[in-house]
């Protein structure tokens, strides 16, 4: 890992999606145990996933990861704390609607 | 809904018996290929949700003994799931009037569905990728508990908007995503505080709605009751976790990051909520009526935890909730217009709304003793 430069890799990995009434949820497992650090980059390779209503999908694919510099990750590391308003439902868009 | 789901209803998470059992049949299900995906004629909603990361050590380490007690009971209660039949649709789920609906109030309520289902989906990614990664296992149950609950309210919520002719999708799964970081201390204070605040929200619209039936405008709203009771568990569990280490909620430093916590989620709902006119018009619920309640009742019910409560009948209070709300308006209309005066206004606005933040923050807090066991029940 370099100080300013990033370095990427590729894993396998398993992406599961619920698309139903009782469970609506998304996920990415890593299938050679690779761990994610803070600000590094994950994009799983190949067309969109989208499981038809009703349904659960399950594939595997190859995932970029793009590790974060040393820099990066002390940055994300010091400021990530303060995108927590994700977490509750009235913080979505910034849109003002009037 | 296809046959495929029909079948499905038969494995349905809901009928099964204890956690476990519905955590593996919603894992048992056959996975299928891209190839079945039908191709539906939907407005598409892309998911937005984060990605966290954060120390999985720090939490690993977490000792539930000082509340072992609390603890049994709590998590007992969330695998006996008093829930899991209450998300379904019956005759109480009447017809909804989406061409009727007066295409302002219907903007708003849409964009309401979709902020929630991505709060839900968001709290089910963070709690999965905790499951996962965290080997303590009074903690990976937590998660794994937490996340089967958020999962279902977000097919839920889905289910509405899918109704409404929106489709979400998830394709930000191909797209790049940065993995953000949250300390441990900051994921308890920001997810208690974000499920006790979207338990005394929902409950606030669901007592409303009991006393003014005529303003219900669509029925997800009768299912808030059991509902806000998932949000409400989940927070008794945080609070719990912040129960086991006296510094977590004690420290000088902490109590500042607790007050500006409560400040920014406080104040955000606020602004966010003012954005919303017709929404709150059609339910008859003033915005800041409704802010007030609920920020009463949050904090009340934080009392439990945290050392101290805002002080929200302070003159300032509300005073300076309302300038950060015309100033979240002068940001968006400087975005909106662009160029240099569009920057200015905007920067005009942020410079307002941080320092009309800052006047929130230091409005002196009501310091409160917390009591030795904090659990409490749904009261509201």
């Amino acid at each position: 890992m370099g100080l300013i430069l990033r370095e990427k890799e590729t894993a396998p990995c398993t992406v599961t999606i619920s698309h139903r009434f009782e469970e609506l949820s998304a996920h990415v497992r890593f299938d050679n145990g690779a761990v994610i650090h803070p600000g590094d980059t994950v994009e799983v390779q190949g067309p969109e996933i989208m499981a038809p209503y009703g349904e659960i999908v399950e594939e595997k694919r190859l995932a970029t990861i793009t590790r974060a510099s040393k820099l990066e990750r002390l940055w994300t590391r010091s400021t990530g704390d303060f995108e927590f308003m994700e977490l509750c439902e009235f913080s979505f868009s910034n849109e003002v609607m009037s | 809904m296809n046959a495929h789901s029909r079948d499905s209803e038969a494995l349905h998470s809901s009928t099964a018996a204890t956690a476990e059992e519905a955590i593996a049949l919603q894992e048992a299900l056959p996975p299928l290929t891209n190839e079945d995906a039908t191709a539906v004629a939907m407005q598409n909603t892309l998911l937005t949700p984060r990605f966290y990361t954060t120390d999985f050590d720090e939490m690993d380490a977490i000792d539930v003994t000082p509340v072992r007690k609390e603890w049994d009971v709590l998590i007992g209660q969330m695998k006996a799931d008093p829930n899991k039949g209450h998300f379904k649709k019956n005759a109480d789920w009447d017809d909804v009037d989406w061409d009727g609906m007066e295409p302002k109030l219907k903007a708003e309520f849409i964009d309401f569905l979709i902020s929630s289902c991505t709060a839900e989906f968001s709290g089910c990614v963070l709690y999965k990728e905790m499951k996962r990664r965290g080997s303590n296992e009074d903690i990976t149950t937590l998660f794994q508990l937490m996340a089967r609950d958020e999962a279902r309210h977000a097919g839920f919520i889905n289910d509405a908007l899918r109704e409404a002719g929106i489709a979400v999708n998830l394709g930000f799964l191909t797209q790049a995503k940065k993995y953000t970081y949250f300390r441990p201390k900051f994921i308890y204070y920001a997810t208690y505080l974000s499920e006790k605040i979207g338990y005394a929200r929902y409950i606030t619209i669901y007592r409303h709605l009991e006393a003014n039936p005529e303003m219900r405008f669509h029925p997800i709203f009768k299912w808030f009751r059991e509902w806000c009771n998932d949000e409400f568990s989940h927070g008794e569990a945080f609070a719990l976790l912040m129960k086991t280490d006296p510094k977590l909620t004690q420290s000088f430093v902490n109590k500042l990051w607790i007050k500006f916590f409560l400040t920014a989620v406080f104040s955000t709902m606020w602004v966010r909520d003012h954005q919303r006119p017709a929404f709150h018009k059609a339910l008859g619920v003033d915005p800041k009526w409704y802010g007030q309640e609920v920020f009463r009742k949050t904090s009340e019910i934080s009392r439990q935890v945290f050392p101290i409560t805002l002080d929200i009948d302070s003159p300032r209070w509300v005073r300076n909730l309302n300038r950060m709300e015309v100033a979240n308006i002068a940001i968006a209309k400087g975005r909106k217009a662009g160029g240099l005066g569009g920057w200015l206004t905007r920067m005009g606005g942020t410079v307002r709304a941080g320092l009309a933040f800052v006047s929130l923050l230091t409005i002196p807090a009501v310091s409160n003793e917390v009591p030795q066991n904090p659990r409490l029940e749904p009261a509201y």
